[in-house]
């Protein structure tokens, strides 16, 4: 790791003017599942990090007026795989006790998987999945944006070094009838190889989406698996065996995504 | 350079730490409790899992300074009387790998249950793994009391063994589960009484 500096503040506010004041260099640091072993390859060098563990409010999940779930971003994994979620939202809570490892779910968090937007990681592909949208603030004040506006085509987000994630709005449980998050992974603790995810419109029609293929979770038009397999990843650039495995993948991941959210919306 | 303060097995300690002190370090180096074994460093292995606030981690991917005023439990914590920091090897200390009840002035009965599991059922060979084994196995049998042999499989994992195949610490998980049962039981009934 290079030197920096540490900073643990208490509010927003102060945590905005903190970056602000030490430059691009500064990150902000959730529970640091993977910007530390970033730093300690020497992968991330920040000049300073600013713990957002310790700002109040956005460890806890509410249900808004219009029934949208909204997390606070640095609510960590188990708090979530924990939370009594109502409806499709109980998926999210499943989802987050079913990814990395138990001590690793202790600190990794909603926010740092998203600002992390590693396309392997599972709750960036959900979030895109299911349509969800995040608040940001900076010192222009703050902003939402959806999901799917977050993730850039070539991997990463669109954030700037001053933003922070502060809020992860999930639609209400009447938005779908369903949802499903199928993944596959060589051993229990890896990131996905494949993921996607199924949600069912109340009129029946299906939104889905997969990751870990591209640098960023993508939505597909495609309903049906051996179309969603093209889609992403046509034969033409299934070329190497990973690709033409993750491209199997799909299909059959699709598949179990597709019959689990119809038998779920059924029951 | 900061100072900070952590709870270790109940015992304060402050010390001014580099800001890229991990919290293994700190445990090992500065609160001076080497059971929390430094294994991969890049969180895999699992073998420095120690409970910070009564949940656990991985002691090697977080800061101490994330932990600044938290309360850490290690594997010396596990058991009361192993809370004396080893400051230095000695051929006392050595002889523990020998006979460690009897280096630790111990026995069978103050031992943790997951502990005294892992002796009766033979959970461990080399041992490198076994603090975080059993860190992580007590946070999970504190919250799942009625595992599956597949929840305890799942549970750990984040651990590395590279001796035993897992067999025999799924069976000593088992046992200590059964024996926790029993303790909650007999609490709850000595509560009453």
């Amino acid at each position: 790791m290079k030197p920096f500096t540490f900073l643990a503040p208490r509010g927003l506010d102060e945590a905005v003017a903190m970056l602000g004041e030490h430059g691009p260099d500064a990150r902000v640091i959730a529970g640091g599942q993977s910007l530390l072993l970033a730093m300690k390859e020497r992968l991330a060098r920040p000049s300073a990090l600013v713990s957002v563990a310790g700002v109040a409010g956005l460890r806890d999940w509410t249900y808004s007026e219009s029934g949208q779930l909204d997390i606070g971003a640095a609510t960590t994994y188990a708090e979530l795989a924990e939370a009594a979620l109502r409806g499709w939202h109980a998926e999210i809570a499943a989802v987050a006790g079913n990814l990395a490892d138990r001590p690793v779910r202790t600190m990794g968090t909603l926010g740092g998987a998203l600002c992390q937007a590693d396309p392997r990681f599972d709750m960036p592909a959900l979030a895109v999945g299911v349509g969800a949208e995040v608040d940001t603030v900076s010192a222009d004040g703050v902003r939402t944006r959806s999901a799917d506006e977050l993730f850039r085509p070539e991997g990463g987000t669109v954030l700037g070094p001053g933003e922070i994630l502060t809020r992860v709005r999930y639609p209400a449980a009447d938005a779908y009838r369903a949802v499903a998050f199928e993944k596959f992974r060589y051993r229990q603790f890896d990131a996905a190889l494949v993921s996607v995810v199924c949600a069912v419109r109340p009129d029946g029609s299906l939104r889905l989406a997969v990751g870990a293929v591209r640098p960023r979770p993508v939505l597909v038009s495609a309903t049906d698996p051996a179309g969603i397999a093209d889609e992403v990843l046509p034969a033409a650039e299934a070329t190497t065996r990973l690709r033409a495995y993750q491209r199997e993948l799909i299909a059959v991941l699709a598949r179990r995504a597709i019959d689990r959210v119809n038998d779920d919306a059924r029951s | 350079m900061q100072e900070i303060t952590l709870t270790v097995n109940g015992r304060a300690v402050t010390a001014t730490v580099d800001e890229r002190t991990l919290l293994l370090e700190y445990v090992r180096d500065v609160a001076g409790y080497t059971g929390t074994h430094n294994g991969c460093l890049e969180a895999r292995c699992g073998c420095c899992a120690v409970e910070v606030d009564g949940d656990v981690v991985k002691s090697c991917n977080v800061l101490a300074l994330q932990c600044d005023g938290a309360s850490v439990t290690t594997v010396e914590g596990l058991s009361p009387q192993r809370v004396k920091p080893v400051q230095h090897i000695t051929t006392q200390s050595l002889a523990g790998v020998y006979a460690p009840l009897d280096a630790l002035q111990a026995d069978a009965d103050t031992l943790h249950p997951l502990q005294q599991a892992f002796h009766r059922r033979h959970a461990l060979q080399c041992g490198f793994c076994t603090p975080g084994m059993l860190m992580v196995l007590k946070d999970f049998l504190e919250d799942n009391p009625e595992p599956t042999r597949d929840e305890v499989r799942g549970a750990i994992a984040g651990n590395l063994c590279r001796c035993t195949g897992y067999q025999h610490i799924v069976d000593a998980a088992m046992d200590a589960a059964e024996q926790m049962r029993q303790d909650t039981v007999r609490a709850a009934a000595a509560g009453d009484a």
